[in-house]
């Protein structure tokens, strides 16, 4: 960098790392909610966040579903996938040892990557146009409506998230089964529905995450899902896995710094930077940003 | 005395005659067996029936993914280090041995060595600051390691960056492949079985119990972190000359994953079953090609399959061994009681702490602890739940550093020591809620407590050559000795967590005083236990108490026993030593009576 930084070009990356950085953030929130709950690394995650821009796809260039009704449809298409690879792949194997589910997700990740290279092709595929992008220049800050929207959304759907998990009666019996599903059990709640509820707030949460990606970056393809996954998951742990408002902060970091590194040191890194931060976050703070590291009791 | 001594020399050469033999004759079906196997394979090859050309290229395969998958079961499986980086270690072999054959020219065994060697050297680098971690965090941080590794590669313009480095000789055959597999599972299998190898499982079992059984941990975790990186990173370079081309993308997370899916198939800890596993994860592609476009959704299902119906693998943590070939395991059953060795002459005091504090956040739970322990005293520590009796259990034992204060064991220092140094010193203890290493044998608890004054090497225990054989003799001899003493040795081979209640209280001493200690610490040994037991434990504790010349130093809220037992008592409340006396002065001691005894007891 010769001169030093440009002041309108760091705010503007600033804005480019937040846009991307809603929809990690998007993603890491399914995450960070299912492994709070069945402390399972769910890998079949990014694969539904694929899924659901493929649904949207669809929904808008088959069936000429305007993006408004689009994106609660294909949310809730996303919330039964979700469910039903709960009910299907991991349910059987609550009690097996949690390696056997990992590879199990690791599993169906695989599936669901493959039906996608099969039955939606294995080329990227540009994603329909739902509204002309309008530019705004603010100081030398280019802002589109597009990613306004993006933003919008993603922190809408991070409230809605934070109020079902803090302020709903389900949301309380989800945090009562990650603390102690027995426990939970005994007092009457159904450990089994809430999981599947948990399963479908999470995959709902990343199809949105699919369609604004699409929607962004304007590209789609059936193995988007494993790098995003595998970020958006970092992003979790970075915040401290199994905490909601962490796998958002979490995802912000790993958007901002992602463009920073793209910006101003090399585009080669960027796959890098995301695991450096985790690693150096994991050595000073070992259970994340915002987690508490618990020390057994002896 | 002296006529015993020679009897027991006597019988002690004839059984180490025999056992040479049978070691020998195990060995011998071991180099036979895989020989054989070869030559097998190549006749077969030859003769085309069954092998043919294309199967033997794929034998080569599941030679590099037994190699793989059995480096990475010993960090896995064994050591309980939760490893998703193997690939990044498999990419350090890979590129390091195909620049030196394609780019200096070397020899291809030079290459392979040199890929392993840099590899573990990654494995050093990447094992000393993530394997703090635990569980989950420390899969994660692997896996970054891993992709960092890639992503360095691919910056890396010598070895042509993303595009890769064609054109590397193919010196890889079926011969390399066989051998160096073979290798790789006598060389892990031989550690396993070595005191080096239960450290490690003592480790997967209860990381804190073994610390405090001697076992330096972080040692150990990184050993098996480094050996298991060696091996990737030969099976790296095997692969780069085989594949003759290879581009940072190859080595990306999914090879990991392939890596951990063949353990988890074949069985966490078990060598056997990750041998098979790898057999059916390397042909079931291939065997799927017919189905062309679906192949990988097949094998996905398949997978998704294969977990449902067997969570625990294949094998479990089984084994194929030589004991269902008929062998034995190749050890004596010991006769005669030997004496076990006591210890301990030093000069009083053993143990002195002076001052010692421990905060926990705002809470004070020890308080200007002052406690001197003479050479063979038993005392007892009481005082109501809180009291910070196990805090001052876990700060002598190492596992809790106190705020401040010193802790003095035998003249020395230890207030700062690591668990397993304090345990060579000389302190061993036992836990409240007891913590074996639950799913081993009562013999392995044991035995994973003992080592000697001048243990075996590594290199010994790989090649099971030197003082691997009489120390293994002899810490089996011993640790069936030790069970014989607290009447267990007809359950040795039972597994640790199958025993009842009072039989695993009995194992966890047993094995506290396998490292033997001038210390025992014991953390409520009556807890749970009902009177008839209690009393056999008192006359245990008494029998340990003179068999092995030990100083005592017990928390137990039963008064009975304490009362019986003790000569002296230390009463703790809120952290504060209230009482430090006779049995019966404690008893008649008012502030004793209101903070614990209760009026009653008066």
């Amino acid at each position: 960098m010769s001169g030093g930084l440009d002041i309108s070009m760091v705010i503007q990356q600033l804005v480019n790392g937040l846009a991307l950085g809603s929809v990690y953030a998007l993603i890491a929130l399914g995450y960070t909610m299912v492994y709070g709950i069945i402390r399972l690394i769910n890998f079949a995650h990014g694969d539904i966040f694929m899924l659901g821009a493929y649904y949207g796809y669809f929904a808008i260039t088959m069936f000429n579903i305007p993006f408004a009704l689009a994106l609660p449809l294909t949310m809730i298409l996303a919330a039964v996938t979700g469910m039903a690879v709960e009910r299907l792949a991991y349910k059987p194997l609550r009690q097996a040892p949690r390696i056997a589910s990992l590879i199990t997700a690791i599993g169906v990740s695989l599936l669901l990557q493959n039906l996608g290279l099969k039955f939606f092709e294995a080329r990227p595929r540009p994603y329909p146009r739902i509204m002309s992008m309008v530019v705004w220049d603010v100081g030398g800050v280019v802002v589109s409506n597009v990613q306004l929207i993006m933003l919008g959304l993603a922190i809408g759907l991070m409230v809605l998230i934070s109020l079902i998990v803090y302020r709903t009666k389900i949301g309380k019996a989800m945090r009562a089964v990650s603390f102690d599903k027995d426990a939970a059990r005994l007092m009457g709640i159904d450990a089994d529905m809430v999981i599947s509820v948990t399963f479908a707030l999470g995959s709902a949460l990343a199809a949105a995450g699919g369609m604004l990606v699409g929607f962004y970056y304007n590209r789609i393809s059936p193995t988007m899902g494993t790098m995003y996954g595998l970020k958006a998951f970092v992003a979790a742990v970075v915040g401290g896995i199994g905490i909601v408002p962490g796998a958002m902060l979490g995802g912000l970091i790993m958007g901002v710094a992602e463009v920073f590194v793209i910006a101003f040191v090399s585009s080669t890194l960027k796959d890098a930077i995301a695991f450096a931060i985790l690693i150096v976050i994991l050595l000073f703070k070992p259970a994340g940003l915002l987690g508490r590291a618990v020390r057994e009791k002896v | 005395m002296a006529e015993a001594d020679t009897a027991s020399a006597k019988r002690t050469k004839t059984n180490a005659k025999a056992t040479d033999g049978r070691r020998l004759a195990r060995a011998a079906v071991t180099l036979g067996g895989l020989a054989a196997g070869y030559f097998l394979v190549v006749a077969l090859h030859r003769a085309d029936i069954l092998i043919n050309d294309y199967y033997l290229q794929i034998l080569i395969w599941v030679g590099i993914n037994v190699i793989m998958g059995v480096s990475l079961n010993l960090i896995n499986g064994f050591t309980g280090q939760f490893s998703l980086g193997h690939a990044g270690f498999m990419a350090i072999g890979a590129y390091v041995a195909a620049s030196m054959t394609k780019l200096m020219g070397m020899p291809f065994a030079l290459a392979l060595l040199a890929g392993g060697i840099a590899a573990a050297a990654g494995g050093l680098v990447v094992g000393i600051p993530t394997l703090r971690l635990a569980g989950d965090y420390l899969a994660i941080a692997t896996l970054g390691f891993g992709e960092i590794i890639r992503v360095i590669i691919l910056n890396l313009d010598v070895v042509g960056g993303p595009r890769g480095l064609p054109g590397i000789p193919a010196h890889t055959t079926f011969l390399w492949v066989y051998v160096i597999a073979a290798a790789t599972v006598v060389v892990v299998r031989n550690l396993i079985w070595s005191r080096q190898g239960r450290a490690l499982v003592a480790i997967r079992e209860d990381e804190t119990a073994a610390e405090t059984m001697g076992v330096d941990t972080t040692r150990n975790k990184i050993m098996a972190f480094v050996v298991g990186a060696f091996f990737a990173g030969v099976a790296g370079g095997l692969y780069a000359h085989k594949i003759t081309f290879i581009d940072p993308s190859q080595f990306d997370f999914m090879k990991s994953i392939e890596a951990l899916v063949i353990i988890v198939l074949g069985g966490l800890g078990s060598i056997t079953g990750t041998v098979m596993a790898a057999f059916v994860v390397t042909f079931l592609p291939e065997i799927l090609r017919a189905f062309a476009d679906y192949r990988m959704i097949i094998y996905s299902l398949m997978l998704i399959l294969m977990m449902l119906y067997r969570p625990r693998g294949l094998m479990g943590t089984a084994e194929f061994s030589f004991k269902q070939l008929g062998l034995g395991n190749g050890r004596p059953v010991p006769d005669g009681g030997g004496q076990v060795a006591a210890t301990g002459d030093g000069p009083p005091p053993v143990l002195e702490t002076h001052r010692v504090c421990m905060d926990f956040g705002g809470l004070r739970a020890v308080s200007d602890f002052n406690m001197t322990l003479c050479q063979g005293e038993l005392v007892g520590l009481i005082g109501p739940n809180g009291a910070g009796k196990t805090t001052v259990f876990n700060m002598i034992t190492g596992l809790a550093e106190a705020t401040s204060g010193r802790i003095h064991f035998m003249g020395e220092d230890i207030t700062r020591r690591k668990p397993s140094e304090i345990n060579d010193m000389g302190i061993a203890r036992t836990f409240q809620n007891i913590r074996l290493f639950s799913n081993l044998s009562v013999l392995d608890n044991v035995r994973i407590a003992f080592r000697g004054a001048r243990p075996y090497s590594m290199t010994e225990a790989l090649l099971r050559a030197g003082r691997y054989s009489a120390q293994e003799d002899q810490i089996y001899r011993k640790s069936m000795e030790f069970l014989r003493l607290f009447g267990l040795e007809d359950r040795a081979s039972e597994i640790a967590s199958k025993l009842p209640y009072g039989a695993q209280r009995r194992l966890e001493m047993a094995r506290a005083l396998a490292t033997k200690p001038r210390l025992l610490l014991l953390d409520e040994p009556a807890a749970g236990m009902n009177p008839q037991e209690t009393q056999e434990l008192l006359e245990l504790i008494r029998w340990i108490h003179e068999r092995f010349d030990l100083t005592v130093l017990l928390i137990e809220h039963d008064m009975n026993l304490v009362m019986k037992l003790c000569q002296r008592i230390i009463v703790l409340d809120y952290g504060v030593t209230i009482a430090d006396g006779s049995p019966a002065e404690i008893v008649k001691n008012r502030r004793v009576i209101e903070a614990y005894l209760g009026e009653e007891a008066v």
